[in-house]
């Protein structure tokens, strides 16, 4: 399959600060994509020059094969904490889809605000978080886009708001065949929906890959206290934990490990994003592993 | 993006026709009367000498309710261009920045250059519509009482609110409050700078460039005490005479009165003649004796629509150039 995002060595600063740094990627299509991190790792700042929001500082990006520019018909973008226009109205705001997008599905659009009971001549402003997350994917959903880009779309919501968004998000998804790239800073929200994983800390992109074949290839270790530098080639050392006598760490080896000194166990998405969040902010130090 | 921007637009459009209709109603109720003095003293048949005719039609029409009305017509034709850049130009991107729905408009299928064009051509269009109509509505109402008064239309004050000029501000006004949003990125701060920049375009006017859009008139006088509008002796005994202008309603731009050598004549005054042993009769009959004369420059007000169309089209030069920045802006610059 090919690649709906394609970056090389994409670097943007604002200023002084550099929000993303030499990040070379290749998203491809098809996918549910989370990309997580940390609050300041640079999601938002990715998802923005892949919708064309943001020119790079250095570096390319390629979004459907042709550099990104804002206002095209092929990327839906949904940004962070969900802007709509507060004075307009739900109706209002799909006769403004209606009128700036050709391609724009009347019936997808009215039949999801049905569907979420939403009252078309309220107005956006008084919507609850959550219903202005809806109308906001609505919005860019009857776009009819090759590839959705979600910001933190459920940031905001509450536990069942964000549940049922999520539903809907993978309802269309699978319906349609869009690629999907949606950033979170919560393993949680990302787990049950997405496929393919990219984790961005500290403005660099430590790993990026399908969901099963990441769960597939990382290991909790645990066994008798010993150096990680002796376990052995072709295994990373993503993270490490020490006590006197024990020492546990998350290990990455496409190889199986069946070295009896160890116990092995598989890992969760949240414990493997966790731990590469904490190989970040360790630097290179050994540092002990917190879940939550 | 039509229906969007007037949309977004109307609820400030209908405080502007609300605007209209209370300045228009008032010139209404006032203008019949105005008119009626107008022929009544003979002012709108006059075709020379009628200074007198003036002063009878001013006895007449200052009493009355149209007075004031002719105060309001001119203020609000100098204020308009303010409130223009400040509440259409000023928020138009910056508060799209500030509430972060420039990420929703934008990434709708339309380029950020044509979302900007539409709003600039559509809002922009009716700042222009709005001023001319008032314009034309003050130009003339104001008619016989720019014709009557001492401050004719074409001195600094009314002619900024007379003419095709307004459209001109308001176009620059507009563009230049869209301009600052766009940088400044803050609805309040923008308003606010906007606010002071248009204030000085419209000073920039008088004080500026105006003087040099036209060949000012330069013009002599004879010295005679009729003449003298006003006569300042100081304990030092130096001498400031003022002489009335030339041309009644014209636009002074400097005004001395000088001696045979040419040089603004100070006196000083002989203490036998203008002092306290002396009188005015011995004083003027010195001042006479003193082969004095006016040297005057100014703007006739018959170059009054010659300056409005050479203005006007400057300002279009410039609201065009500010666009011109705008839209380069929203496309390279506003990221």
């Amino acid at each position: 399959m090919t690649d709906v995002v394609t970056t090389t060595g994409l670097t943007k600063k604002y200023g002084r600060r550099t929000a993303l740094t030499d990040c070379t990627i290749g998203i491809p299509a098809g996918h549910v994509v989370g990309l997580v991190g940390p609050n300041g790792a640079g999601k938002s700042t990715l998802l923005q020059l892949a919708c064309g929001l943001l020119a790079p500082t250095a570096g390319a990006i390629e979004v459907l094969g042709r550099v990104p520019a804002s206002g095209s018909a092929r990327v839906g973008f949904v940004a962070q904490d969900t802007p709509v226009y507060s004075g307009l109205t739900v109706g209002e705001h799909l006769r403004l889809g209606a009128h700036l997008n050709p391609g724009w599905d009347a019936s997808i659009a009215e039949g999801r605000i049905a569907e979420l009971g939403l009252d078309p001549v309220q107005r956006a402003g008084k919507l609850s978080g959550g219903q202005r997350a809806q109308l906001a994917l609505t919005l860019a959903i009857a776009k009819r886009p090759e590839l959705l880009l979600l910001d933190e779309p459920v940031a905001a919501l509450d536990p069942l708001a964000r549940r049922e968004f999520l539903q809907g998000l993978m309802a269309y998804a699978a319906e349609n065949g869009t690629s999907v790239v949606m950033s979170s800073h919560l393993v949680a929200d990302l787990e049950r929906v997405c496929d393919y994983l990219i984790v961005l800390v500290g403005s660099r992109v430590r790993i990026a890959g399908e969901v099963d074949e990441l769960l597939g290839t990382h290991h909790r270790l645990s066994g008798a206290r010993r150096d990680p530098a002796t376990l052995g080639p072709g295994r990373h050392v993503v993270a490490a934990s020490h006590t006197d006598v024990q020492s546990t760490m998350v290990v990455r080896s496409t190889a199986p490990i069946d070295d009896p000194s160890w116990s092995v166990d598989g890992i969760d998405l949240e414990d493997l994003v966790l731990a590469y969040m904490s190989e970040a902010g360790a630097n290179g130090r050994d540092r002990v592993l917190e879940k939550r | 993006m039509i229906w969007l921007t007037w949309r977004q637009f109307r609820l400030q459009a209908w405080v502007a026709v609300a605007l209209l209709a209370v300045v228009g109603i008032v010139l209404a109720i006032t203008a019949p009367r105005v008119f009626d003095l107008y022929r009544s003293t003979g002012l709108s048949e006059c075709t020379g000498g009628c200074d007198d005719l003036a002063d009878a039609f001013r006895l007449q029409a200052s009493t009355s309710a149209a007075s004031a009305a002719y105060v309001l017509g001119s203020a609000a034709l100098l204020l308009a261009p303010p409130l223009i850049g400040v509440f259409w130009g000023a928020p138009l991107v910056s508060r799209e920045l500030e509430t972060g729905t420039h990420r929703l408009i934008w990434t709708q299928t339309i380029s950020r250059g044509r979302w900007l064009a539409v709003k600039l051509a559509g809002i922009g269009l009716v700042a222009v519509l709005a001023a001319g109509l008032l314009s034309l509505l003050v130009t003339w109402t104001s008619g016989p009482f720019d014709r009557a008064g001492d401050f004719g239309r074409i001195t600094p004050l009314l002619f900024s609110s007379r003419g095709v000029v307004p459209l001109g501000y308001a176009a620059v006004a507009f563009v230049l409050g869209v301009a600052v949003g766009m940088i400044s990125r803050r609805v309040v701060v923008s308003m606010a700078v906007t606010l002071v920049l248009v204030a000085l375009v419209q000073l920039a006017a008088p004080f500026g460039y105006r003087s040099h859009l036209v060949t000012p008139a330069t013009g002599t006088g004879t010295f005679s005490e009729e003449r003298a509008e006003s006569l300042w002796i100081d304990q030092g005994r130096n001498v400031t005479i003022k002489m009335e202008p030339l041309e009644r309603g014209s636009w002074v731009l400097s005004n001395e009165t000088v001696g045979p050598d040419g040089k603004t004549f100070t006196g000083p005054a002989p203490e036998d003649k203008c002092g306290r042993q002396g009188s005015p009769d011995k004083c003027n009959a010195w001042l006479k004796a003193q082969n004095l004369s006016q040297k005057t420059e100014y703007v006739s007000s018959s170059a009054f629509w010659t300056l409005q169309w050479r203005e006007f089209g400057l300002l279009l030069v410039v609201a065009g150039l500010l666009s011109a920045f705008c839209t380069w802006w929203v496309r390279r610059r506003l990221i």
